[in-house]
């Protein structure tokens, strides 16, 4: 340490404590980051190894506690065998990739707007982009429920305008789960979109514009393929969440609507069979990968100009 | 260009533009139909109002089980954000700063418990507390949503330190301050803005994460999203209207907090 030196002379354990101290919180060697190691590889990879092994198992329960495990295939034959499961993840993956290929088709144009605007279209598409993604995502799907309710916005406005006599029957259904997961995970498309946009050079609009390109000739040859990478994780981002999650099609698609999630919560935590919610989690976490490795491979393959420079 | 394909290029871009202010739209409409319908007179949810009052508002604050569960939430939040803070803060540093091989293999594994499904860590979590003989409780569920969103608060302060001038430092250094000094008395406070926007971020996750959490919680000790998800399915009164209207101050609140602090075109990063 020939900094230390520098300072004025003190005791020597004082010099050796701050010896001490730099070299372990310097932020060169791995020591700071030890303790987040040690937490994360209790509470997520150990606890991952486990889920793994128990959809492997048969195992006893008692009063919360894992009593036994033995090993067995059983549940990973009968979850493959069962036609459920084949539906509940089937449905859960048409209504991923709609509500990815809906979140593209509102956001890409909020990201275009995004570009093309002054600082304070900007700035707004950034408050009304960020601001929901710091609202609670029962209070968003809640929305929902006052807009397609039976005595909700959409209902008493059709009714007002004589289009119908009876209120709809919109909650609890497929289209209900589509609209409200596309609209609570578009600020997820939104946001690397804006990423890719903020980074973009206006000189090649321009020299596109120069070269006799219309706007939407520019739009479609040259931003377009120059925000493929934004497209790619925003469909990444929409897609997993979309996949995995609970709130929406619990809330929205009634009591008998199940996806993948709102299955595991049902195995897991009312039936109590944990060996299944474990297959059904294995399932869950295999297909999505599949499907993000294919979203990375056709992202990859339509990046141009700009390959290895952009992750 | 001849007029004719002017005329549709302007219809086209015009069309795209339309479909954005659209999207823009829809992203706030939903909150502020929750909110109107919060000060509803009548005792179900129906839109338009047909009057004005605060006494949801009130009663929100007149249920135990809902005050309760915002208490045990905040709980979750500030001790999320406290581990996310002691954790994330020095292993930003480290993925950084870090003269060793595996600096980039330490900032990939951080973020793995972030690319996972939230509920397929709140099973595997029970699981393993199951296995090793500890329950459900709101000490369980801080930790795995803590473990949750670390991600967040390392690449917020990641950014910001990959971004800091190396002249501060290397000044700091030449005036004589050992490497702790300089990261106690000039780093740090530079990161300040970053710990702070990541604390917000993490905060939020802790309070309102449900997928981790209803497997999670204790069941003595339920989080406010948890009591919520029941509430909105057994009553249809605008209680939860009234909640939700509380909610939606506190992300105001948020990014508010955020826009100060690192800006809101840095969220991103």
């Amino acid at each position: 340490m020939s900094s230390a030196t520098a300072l004025p002379p003190r005791g020597m354990l004082r010099i050796a404590t701050d010896a001490t101290l730099d070299k372990l919180l310097s932020g060169r060697g791995i020591w700071p980051a030890v303790p987040a190691i040690v937490v994360l590889a209790a509470v997520a990879v150990i606890p991952f190894g486990i889920l793994l092994s128990l959809g492997f198992s048969d195992i006893a329960v008692e009063r919360g506690a894992i009593i036994s495990q033995t090993f067995t295939l059983d549940y990973v034959r009968t979850a493959l065998a069962d036609p459920l499961t084949f539906t509940v993840f089937q449905r859960s993956m048409v209504l991923a990739l709609s509500t990815m290929l809906l979140c593209l088709f509102f956001g890409y144009p909020v990201a275009y707007l995004f570009l093309i605007g002054g600082p304070w279209v900007r700035r707004l598409i950034l408050v009304l982009t960020i601001a929901p993604l710091l609202t609670s995502g029962i209070v968003r799907t809640y929305a929902w429920l006052v807009i397609l309710g039976g005595r909700g916005l959409v209902n008493n406005t059709l009714i007002e305008i004589g289009l119908i006599e009876r209120p709809l029957r919109i909650i609890n259904t497929h289209w209900a789960v589509l609209i409200g997961m596309a609209q609570i995970h578009l600020p997820v498309m939104i946001l690397p979109l804006i990423a890719v946009m903020s980074r973009h050079d206006r000189r090649l609009d321009e020299a596109s514009a120069n070269l006799g390109a219309s706007r939407l000739g520019t739009l479609v040859n040259v931003i377009l393929p120059l925000s493929v990478p934004g497209i790619g994780t925003g469909a990444a981002l929409v897609f997993t969440i979309s996949y995995t999650t609970f709130v929406v099609p619990q809330l929205l698609g009634g009591g008998n609507y199940l996806n993948a999630a709102t299955m595991i919560y049902e195995q897991v935590v009312y039936s109590l069979e944990w060996s299944k919610g474990s297959v059904s989690s294995m399932i869950l976490m295999a297909t999505c990968l599949v499907v993000l490795v294919f979203i990375a491979l056709i992202t990859n393959h339509f990046t141009r100009w700009t390959k290895g420079r952009e992750a | 260009m001849t007029p004719r394909r002017q005329l549709a290029d302007t219809l086209a871009i015009g069309a795209i533009l339309a479909v954005a202010v659209v999207a823009l739209i829809l992203l706030v409409a939903p909150s502020i139909v929750v909110v109107i319908i919060s000060f509803d007179t009548r005792a179900y949810v129906s839109f338009p109002p047909v009057g004005f009052t605060l006494d949801w508002y009130a009663k929100v604050f007149e249920e135990t089980a809902l005050v309760e569960a915002m208490l045990n939430s905040l709980q979750v939040g500030i001790t999320v954000t406290g581990l996310c803070i002691l954790l994330g803060v020095p292993t930003a540093l480290v993925c950084v700063r870090g003269r060793f091989p595996g600096t980039t293999a330490l900032s990939v594994f951080v973020l793995v418990p972030h690319m996972v499904p939230g509920i397929v860590l709140g099973v595997a979590v029970l699981f393993a507390g199951a296995l090793v003989g500890v329950g459900p409780s709101i000490y369980l569920q801080s930790l795995s949503i803590a473990v949750f969103v670390l991600a967040v608060m390392v690449r917020t302060v990641m950014s910001r330190l990959q971004r800091l001038d190396p002249a501060l430092e290397e000044a700091s250094a030449n005036l004589g301050a050992s490497p702790f000094q300089t990261l106690a008395t000039v780093t740090f406070p530079l990161l300040l803005p970053a710990i702070l926007a990541g604390a917000v971020f993490t905060f939020v996750e802790g309070f309102d994460n449900l997928s981790v959490a209803i497997f999670t919680h204790g069941f003595r000790d339920r989080p406010l999203p948890v009591e919520l998800l029941a509430l909105v399915q057994t009553t249809n009164t605008p209680l939860v209207a009234a909640v939700s209207g509380v909610q939606i101050v506190l992300a105001i609140v948020a990014l508010v907090i955020v826009a100060a602090t690192i800006g809101l075109d840095r969220v991103n990063e």
